[in-house]
């Protein structure tokens, strides 16, 4: 199919352009790769074998710290490593620690190995702000990439392309692995574990390796991070880290391979895009998720998926005016919600209590966007109102035509079943196999 | 003995008000499947709530009204999110309200900031209830021990003593044969939630005076509810007041104690040895007592994952 030829044009576009990018940009897509592949890791677990980890962050965390070991060992000059390889104390730590774990954590299913994930994670996260010795305590641990084969590790531009190698052939060997024979044993264990286990094999040892192997990728993508940041603490196990991968991947969709991918990707040059302009960032991706997990369970990847899927049937012509409806309806309510969320925002901070105390407690203009708005005047916030209720009626409207002309193409004969974004099936029905 | 007696009745106090919030949570798991990462939100809401209350009126009216808002906010909740991604499975109801409990954290900081706000206790029962050791105890932490124990009369009665209780109990055993009967179950289901919801609600309105009424109260105090419901045996009411009780004294206690491992290797002439190799061996009690909570929890879920008092794995 396109596929290698889509990839192909991927990796030539992020190995030629990133020179022409300022120093921010490079930075953030440094972050993009390490998100990336951390995402995928993790979807190895949910994705494959069906096991939802809640304490990823505990693998990500352990393969910076070793890193940052080594690296501190190098620096003093004990041994001499070459910096490129420097990941692999990671992958190693990712992969012992995840042995360790995943041989506890997958004698559980469903919501009680969550559990056990979240309760891992949170040791780490208590304990590592206490351990002076083996994190640095608070203050956490920090160390310099010492040059090595005269190349100096010292620009961005340098530590991109380390990152870029590493992401790549990572994620390669993710994708090969879910190819072998035993990738496809992981499949069967989500779908029925029974009969996997009645076929003979060791479900619980088969756990056990995918657990760990996961889990060496996420200590490879820490392996990264701390390479990029020379620097590491013990906020890296925070709940917060792991929640971020669940976000990157469910907004994704786990079912497709590089959902996850597209996930993070758009996460997080999204935060790195807008960060500066609004404090309500975590605000929008929650959003986002929820409305994902209501509307779309199969994730954004899900959806490209069954649009590919089908691509020889779709009828445009038919399906292009309710797409173009729903797309500006969606807009519309986009749009609408922001401007709220930002003006709610401007007029609760403190700042705008200090211009109230100013004005003798009347309510002075406040400004959103570079324009002033008049707090009291009924077009400020009845326009958006009416913005936010047209769209949802052209959404609403746009989604039946949808769901309808989608109808029409999956009843159609020789097609096998899968469902539109709306109606796409949960993980546990829906084979990838295709 | 003055350490003893402090750190007992703040233990207790403390679990009572894990308790209140880990009642709902035990409830909801034990019906509907579904552990709700949102729940400790439920918390943190009814604090807020009842901080903005109080502020336009008065703090018995943000006491009262609180619980009602969030069950309010729980009952949509459960009516047009949790219901319909239930077709999806438990994993997608799961990450669900893990999706909220991340914006209800966002909203409260876009509408209150994110330092914590000045959520007060009347002045009235702002008194001594009685001194110990030449130390006044606070009457409002008592308060909050009497509310816990009020509410879990109230609901240990309503659900072992009345016709809705067996309604909710044959709800949560065989929902198919309970609907069969005539029950209506989606609406069960949904004020349970709701009740739930309140619970937490209450407890976050009562303590939100005392302890500081902050962004990241839910995710503090969310974790530690997940332990004591799974020590305590998902589902089940009475472990979670046992379970409660546990971690409110382990957690009082430990912050005063400094022992070590090492200490304990002093006892067999180790301890030179174990001292000088430092790491994990040297920490005191008191500054890992963090990691005690999690380390039960793990315990529990490997080897009793029906936890202490819980009937099903």
């Amino acid at each position: 199919m396109r596929t290698p030829l889509i990839i192909a044009a991927v990796l030539v576009a992020l190995a030629a352009v990133p020179p022409f990018l300022g120093l921010g940009l490079q930075n953030a897509l440094v972050n993009v790769l390490i998100a990336s592949l951390f995402a995928l890791a993790f979807n190895l677990l949910i994705g494959q074998a069906g096991l939802l980890s809640f304490g990823h962050a505990a693998y990500f965390g352990v393969g910076a710290f070793a890193t940052l070991h080594l690296m501190r060992i190098i620096e003093d000059g004990v041994i001499d490593f070459p910096t490129p390889l420097l990941p692999l104390a990671g992958a190693v730590a990712g992969l012992v620690v995840g042995a360790i774990a995943g041989f506890f954590a997958t004698m559980r299913s469903g919501v009680y190995f969550a559990l056990v994930t979240l309760a891992i994670a949170e040791l780490f996260h208590a304990l590592a702000p206490r351990w002076q010795g083996l994190f640095g305590g608070e203050a956490g641990l920090s160390s310099m990439r010492m040059p090595w084969g005269g190349i100096t590790f010292g620009s961005t531009l340098q530590v991109y392309y380390l990152t870029l190698g590493w992401v790549a052939i990572s994620i390669w060997v993710l994708w090969a692995y879910t190819r072998t024979p035993f990738g496809r044993l992981t499949l069967a264990l989500r779908d029925n574990e029974q009969r996997v286990r009645f076929l003979g094999y060791n479900a619980h040892a088969t756990k056990v390796i995918v657990f760990a192997v996961s889990a060496m990728f996420s200590g490879i993508a820490g392996a990264l991070q701390a390479t990029s940041n020379e620097v590491a603490n013990y906020s890296l196990f925070s709940s917060h880290v792991s929640a971020q991968v669940v976000l990157y991947t469910f907004v994704g969709g786990s079912i497709v391979f590089f959902g996850p991918l597209l996930g993070a990707a758009i996460f997080t040059l999204f935060a790195y895009l807008i960060s500066d302009l609004t404090r309500s960032w975590l605000l929008y991706q929650g959003l986002i998720f929820v409305l994902v997990m209501l509307y779309a369970p199969a994730g954004i990847g899900g959806i490209v998926q069954t649009h590919a899927r089908h691509w020889q049937r779709l009828d445009w012509s038919r399906l292009a005016g309710p797409y173009a409806l729903g797309g500006l309806g969606g807009g519309l309510v986009a749009a609408a919600v922001v401007f709220l969320t930002e003006s709610l925002g401007v007029l609760f901070d403190e700042a705008y209590a200090v211009a109230r105390r100013g004005a003798g407690g009347g309510y002075p203009p406040f400004e959103a966007f570079g324009i002033p708005w008049d707090p009291l005047s009924p077009v400020t916030w009845g326009v958006p109102l009416a913005l936010f209720v047209v769209g949802l009626v052209l959404l609403l409207r746009a989604r039946r035509a949808i769901a309808e002309r989608w109808d029409a193409v999956r009843s159609a004969p020789a097609v096998p079943a899968a469902g539109p974004g709306p109606d796409a099936r949960t993980a546990s029905t829906q084979q990838i196999a295709g | 003995m003055e350490f003893v007696v402090i750190s007992t009745l703040n233990g207790v106090i403390y679990g009572l008000l894990l308790f209140m919030v880990s009642a709902g949570l035990t409830l909801i798991f034990g019906m509907m499947g579904v552990l709700n990462f949102a729940h400790a939100s439920f918390y943190m809401l009814g604090a807020y709530v009842a901080y903005t209350l109080s502020g336009l009126f008065d703090f018995w009216v943000g006491l009262l009204v609180a619980p009602l808002v969030v069950a309010g906010v729980g009952i949509l909740v459960e009516r047009f999110m949790l219901r319909r991604v239930h077709a999806f499975g438990h994993a997608h109801e799961l990450l669900l309200t893990f999706g909220l409990a991340l914006i209800f954290e966002e909203l409260i900081k876009l509408f209150y900031g994110d330092f914590p706000v000045n959520y007060q206790m009347p002045e009235a029962l702002r008194f001594a209830a009685f001194t110990v050791f030449d130390t006044d105890y606070p009457f409002y932490r008592l308060f909050i021990g009497v509310v816990a124990v009020i509410m879990f009369a109230v609901l240990f009665v309503l659900l072992a003593r009345t016709r809705i209780g067996i309604v909710v109990r044959a709800a949560e055993r065989l929902p198919k044969m309970a609907e069969s009967l005539g029950h209506n179950i989606p609406l069960v289901f949904m004020g349970v939630f709701g009740v739930g919801a309140a619970l937490a609600g209450l407890a976050g309105a009562v303590a939100g005076a005392y302890f500081p009424t902050n962004p990241n109260m839910a995710l503090e105090l969310g974790v530690i509810v997940f332990v004591v419901v799974v020590v305590g045996g998902l589902g089940s009411l009475k472990g979670s007041l046992v379970a409660s009780l546990m971690i409110g004294l382990f957690s009082s206690f430990s912050i005063g104690l400094d022992w070590s491992l090492a200490g304990l290797f002093d006892l067999v002439g180790l301890g030179a040895w174990a001292h000088s190799l430092g790491g994990l061996m040297t920490m005191t009690v008191s500054s890992i007592s963090g990691t005690i909570p999690f380390l039960l929890m793990l315990i529990v879920l490997l080897v009793r994952p029906a936890g202490l008092m819980g009937d099903r794995n």
